[in-house]
């Protein structure tokens, strides 16, 4: 981001930015009560360090699925290192960027670690990025996403807007 | 699969949850929260809440508005129910507009719950028997205590009294708890062996600038975002004063702040994004964040350890010689009669420019280019002649530095010289580590070796077999005073050898045969009577012969000021305290009132009238009692340089609960017009602190080498690594509270030290793996990581952590002006460890915590 655009963005307060930058579509799902079973990718056809973008557990929430070098917590595959998280902050909701093993935020610089959990290494964010509960069908090597450990940044519940 | 237990969903606070004002527990910032409390059982709904907040909807990002899983705890209160509790950064507050770090994001989490994180708090009063630690009641703790302290002075004296207490504002301390502790050693005892929390002696660590008439909190959080150039001079804002960088320093580089500047500058000056030059020896997260805005607005200086005061008179001489000052301000505000000190011995004009600098640049490893270049962003007039806008911060790196009282001095100085003081978008001082809430009677050392000092070394004192009673509150000096190892063994020592003398035939029950034998004890050995006054056992306790629980933040009401605008706010009670811990203030209360029951029984009324005016009823007396220390505090805008800098007469708590997130700035004066009272925003527009109004100039002294505590290392090829400590953005302090909380353990689970690649690959070392560190004082096990923050040749560890200390490795110099140690300086053999890694490593993050960039 150049200097200007960021300035831009940080000085930006409306709902559009968050939809700009997740490339969310504005329309509304109405919630879910439990967290739904969700196709997202294939460990076929993932590349390291390629992120995959999708949204869970609804339209409103972007995350993205990830293979890494390394064995990870909570990651599935022969490597354990296919691994998923939000990607909103949890600092103040920025969008974050994959990049060398970790989630970068550039509004305050929050740096979340995708092998270790989520955890905040550095930064503001005083609650650990939320994990995709990921499933591997060995068969067919499709991933789905099936729960959420940790509160997706903005909402009172998960599974609660309305 | 998550390492800790994790909520997917929040409770909502009903629209009639009760709610408070307070500040966060932690650092100089001092980011306003708002706390709601409501039953268990009770909640409110997403569009109706106390919080005000549309919570049906995904919240938009920055909106000011967080709620997240480390914001919310359960609590239980005296009367048995339970209760949500959440702890929100306040939006409203023009410190954090919503904004909030690690550290104060977990708030909440440090709040009492009988089965929580902080179950094992201190409960009662704790005694220690042949076996360990027995609770007692108050009654018996402070019978013990006044009696076998009443004894003990008038026996061999009030400096058989020592004792190591906090100072400042923050964490659940402030303005009350220190006029308590004031009232107690200061005008009751009157023991000349004071000690401050992290330091062996009672002193400012800034007597430097004070002494000079400036105190060193003068700029408001506007000046941050209206500065041309910020200077963080051994300050490591993003990871210790966060808040106060993202908020109001970073906008500033990033030209968020240009408007301002447009609004507050003079007509046709220019108006531009900030630069940032950072003084550290290390290329720490303040660095790569501002880089990663304007690498080409960050200018990072890394001096030789210990030498800033020379790169600080360098910078000065450039100024000079380029006339980059104001004769007219020189002339008017500052003393034209010591300034030929200054002249002569720190900007040392006698010699040419070049051999000055030359010997500069050999002293402090910074080019000449460096310094030229620094000395411009600094000083050197904007197009059209207008002056340069700088703010000066400085921290540990410089007041922990090798002679402290030059180094603060030097900076000050060169601000001065060059106008940076009392202007907005200017000023000089501290960054702050905590927040501040001094109030107290006169200390017994008033100032530097220039001003009726040095003041006693009690570490020195209490090791050396001096002193009876040591009352050690709200600290732990085996992690936090330097040579923390000889320390901890020489106190060991004294304690054991009182107790194995009460043990002797058995330690008394009934309490009058326990103080009596306490007494027959100092008579015959050299024993230690330790009490340890805290919210949760410390290394410090375990050696401690009573352990007294104290209420934290939120249990009590008090007030403190912040760093960074020295915003005076109250800090409300909204928790109940555990079991029966008291506030600090109530504790030493309690103490003083029994000693001046103690006297008057005596019929000795001179002792007696030293313990009087300790009988407060509440905290908002407190705070009253401690403002009339202030004086009179009439005084026109013209006039605030006279005034205490942290002066709050007149303020009361029922005004400040009014005032809430807003607050007001100390100091505060009653306008002599109109009787209102009226808060400071910038200091020293008018006038400096000093006798006659003018700044009072310093010559610094020369270099002369490393001081014998270290220089027996500089050429021992045994010691190789340069070695120096500093804080993590995670935890606070001795990480008392996050310890207990586990992403905070989890993250920062062991002490870590940084080392260059190229070092590393000498020594076979890399990211994850283990090494000692150590040298003739002491070692340290610690967690390595190899990255670039570090130079080849010098190596850094986290200052102390729960499961061990680099203070180990510190020596026992300090400035012989001060007496304040240099914490950060020393030199240090590196080993590989070799035995089975801890199996946190399994868990903690490995990566560079300063590399940002994304590409
Ligand atoms: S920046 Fe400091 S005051 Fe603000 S939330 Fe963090 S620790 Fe608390
Ligand atoms: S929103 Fe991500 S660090 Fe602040």
């Amino acid at each position: 981001m150049s200097d200007i655009s960021r300035r831009k963005f940080l000085q930006t307060t409306s709902a559009s930015a968050l939809l700009l930058f997740s490339g969310l579509s504005n329309t509304q799902a109405a919630p879910a009560k439990s967290y739904p079973s969700k196709k997202i990718g294939n460990i076929r056809n993932l590349k390291p360090n390629e992120p995959l973008a999708f949204n869970y557990p609804d339209e409103q929430s972007p995350c993205l699925l990830v293979k890494v070098d390394n064995e990870t917590i909570g990651g599935v595959g022969p490597q354990k290192n296919v691994v998923s998280f939000s990607t909103l902050c949890t600092h103040m909701g920025c969008p974050l960027t994959y990049s060398k093993g970790r989630l970068v935020c550039k509004c305050h610089y929050s740096m979340f670690d995708v092998s270790r959990n989520g955890q905040t290494f550095q930064g503001l964010a005083s609650q650990w990025v939320a994990q995709i509960v990921l499933r591997l069908d060995a068969a067919t090597g499709n991933i789905y996403a099936e729960g959420v450990e940790g509160l997706i940044y903005g909402r009172i519940g998960n599974l609660k807007l309305s | 699969m998550s390492l800790f237990k994790r909520k997917d969903s929040l409770p909502i606070p009903p629209l009639d949850a009760e709610k408070y004002t307070t500040v966060c527990q932690y650092c100089s910032a001092g980011c306003g929260y708002n706390v709601f409390v409501w039953p268990e059982k009770r909640s409110g709904t997403a569009k109706s809440n106390a919080f005000q907040v549309d919570l049906s909807q995904q919240n938009q990002l920055l909106s000011g508005f967080s709620y997240t899983e480390t914001m919310h705890n359960v609590i239980t209160r005296k009367n048995g129910n339970k209760y949500n509790l959440a702890i929100i950064p306040a939006k409203e507050s023009r410190i954090n507009k919503g904004d909030y770090s690690i550290r104060g994001g977990t708030n909440a989490q440090t709040a009492y719950t009988p089965t929580g994180h902080t179950k094992d708090r201190l409960k009662d009063p704790l005694l220690r028997k042949e076996n360990g630690f027995v609770a007692i009641s108050w009654d018996d703790a402070v019978e013990i205590i006044a009696t076998v302290t009443k004894s003990s002075i008038d026996k061999y004296g009030a400096d058989s009294i020592a004792m190591k207490f906090y100072d400042h504002g923050s964490s659940g301390l402030g303005f009350e708890d220190n006029w308590g502790a004031g009232k107690l050693f200061l005008s009751g005892i009157q023991t000349h062996y004071l000690s401050i929390h992290n330091r062996p002696a009672y002193n400012s660590e800034v007597w430097g600038s004070r002494e000079r008439g400036m105190h060193e909190l003068n700029y408001d959080v506007d000046d941050a975002r209206l500065a041309d150039t910020i200077v963080l001079w051994g300050a490591n804002a993003y990871e210790s004063a966060t808040v106060f960088f993202t908020e109001h320093i970073m906008p500033n580089l990033q030209g968020g702040s240009v408007e301002e500047k447009k609004q507050e500058f003079d007509a046709g000056e220019p108006a531009e994004e900030g630069r940032i030059i950072v003084i550290d020896p290390r290329k720490n997260a303040t660095i790569t964040v501002s880089q990663e805005i304007s690498a080409e607005r960050v200018l990072h200086l890394r001096p030789n350890l210990g030498t800033d005061w020379i790169l600080a008179n360098a910078l000065a001489r450039i100024a000079w010689e380029n006339k980059w000052y104001d004769n007219d301000y020189l002339q008017k505000r500052t003393d034209m009669v010591t300034f030929e000190a200054y002249k002569s011995k720190s900007l040392q004009l006698a010699k040419s420019l070049d051999s000055v600098l030359a010997e500069a640049e050999k002293i402090t490893g910074i080019s000449r280019k460096e310094m030229e270049e620094a000395a411009s962003w600094i000083a050197k007039p904007k197009t059209g002649g207008f002056k340069r806008r700088t703010l000066t911060l400085y921290e540990k790196g410089i007041i922990w530095n090798m002679k402290n009282y030059d180094q603060v001095a030097a900076i000050a100085q060169l601000n001065v010289l060059t106008s940076n003081v009392g202007r907005p978008g200017t000023g000089c001082g501290r960054l702050g580590g905590h927040q501040e809430g001094y109030v107290r009677p006169g200390a017994p050392t008033p100032g530097s070796i220039y001003a009726g000092g040095p003041p006693k070394n009690v570490d020195n004192y209490i090791t050396g077999g001096g002193g009876k009673i040591y009352w050690v509150g709200a600290t732990d000096p085996y992690l936090s005073t330097p040579n923390s190892k000889f320390f901890k063994k020489s106190v060991k020592k004294r304690a054991t050898n009182l107790l194995d003398y009460l043990d002797n035939g058995g330690i008394p029950s009934d309490t009058k045969a326990y103080i009596a034998k306490v007494l027959e004890a100092f008579e015959k050995t050299d024993g230690l009577f330790m009490i340890v006054q805290d919210l949760y056992r410390t290394n410090t306790s375990e050696d401690a012969m009573l352990i007294l629980p104290a209420a934290g933040w939120g249990e009590a009401v008090d007030t403190s000021i912040n760093c960074h605008s020295r915003l005076l706010r109250i800090y409300d009670k909204f928790l109940d305290a555990p079991g029966e811990a008291l506030p600090d203030w109530k504790i030493l209360a309690l103490v003083g009132n029994k000693l001046k029951a103690l006297y008057e029984a005596d019929g000795n009324k001179v002792m007696a009238e030293r313990f009087s005016g300790m009988d407060w009823k509440n905290d908002a007396e407190v705070f009253e009692a401690g403002s009339q220390e202030f004086g009179d505090n009439k005084a026109t805008e013209s006039e605030e340089a006279k005034l205490s800098a942290e002066c709050y007469k007149g303020v009361t708590h029922e005004m400040l609960r009014k005032l809430g997130n807003e607050g007001i700035q100390t100091p505060v004066r009653q306008d002599p017009a109109t009787g209102k009272l009226i808060g400071t925003k910038r200091r020293y527009k008018y006038s400096f602190a000093s006798k006659d109004g003018l700044f009072k100039w310093y010559g610094t002294d020369a270099w002369t080498g490393y001081p014998a505590e270290v220089a027996k290392y500089v050429d021992n090829p045994a010691y190789p690594f340069w070695f120096t400590t500093g804080r993590s953005q995670h935890v606070w302090q001795t990480m008392y509270n996050d310890k207990r909380i586990p992403a905070k353990l989890l993250t920062v689970p062991l002490p870590y030290l940084e080392i260059h690649p190229d070092d590393a690959l000498k020594l076979n070392l890399k990211t994850g793996e283990m090494a000692e560190v150590f040298n003739e004082e002491g070692s340290c096990l610690a967690l390595v990581y190899v990255n670039d923050a570090t130079k080849p040749g010098l190596a850094f560890g986290l200052m102390y952590h729960a499961k061990g200390t680099m203070n180990n490795l510190i020596s026992s110099y300090t400035d012989p002006k001060t007496t304040i140690p240099w914490y950060k300086g020393t030199k240090v053999a590196v080993k590989k460890y070799t035995g089975k890694l801890d199996d946190a490593i399994k868990t903690v993050s490995l990566l560079s915590n300063n590399d940002f960039t994304t590409g």
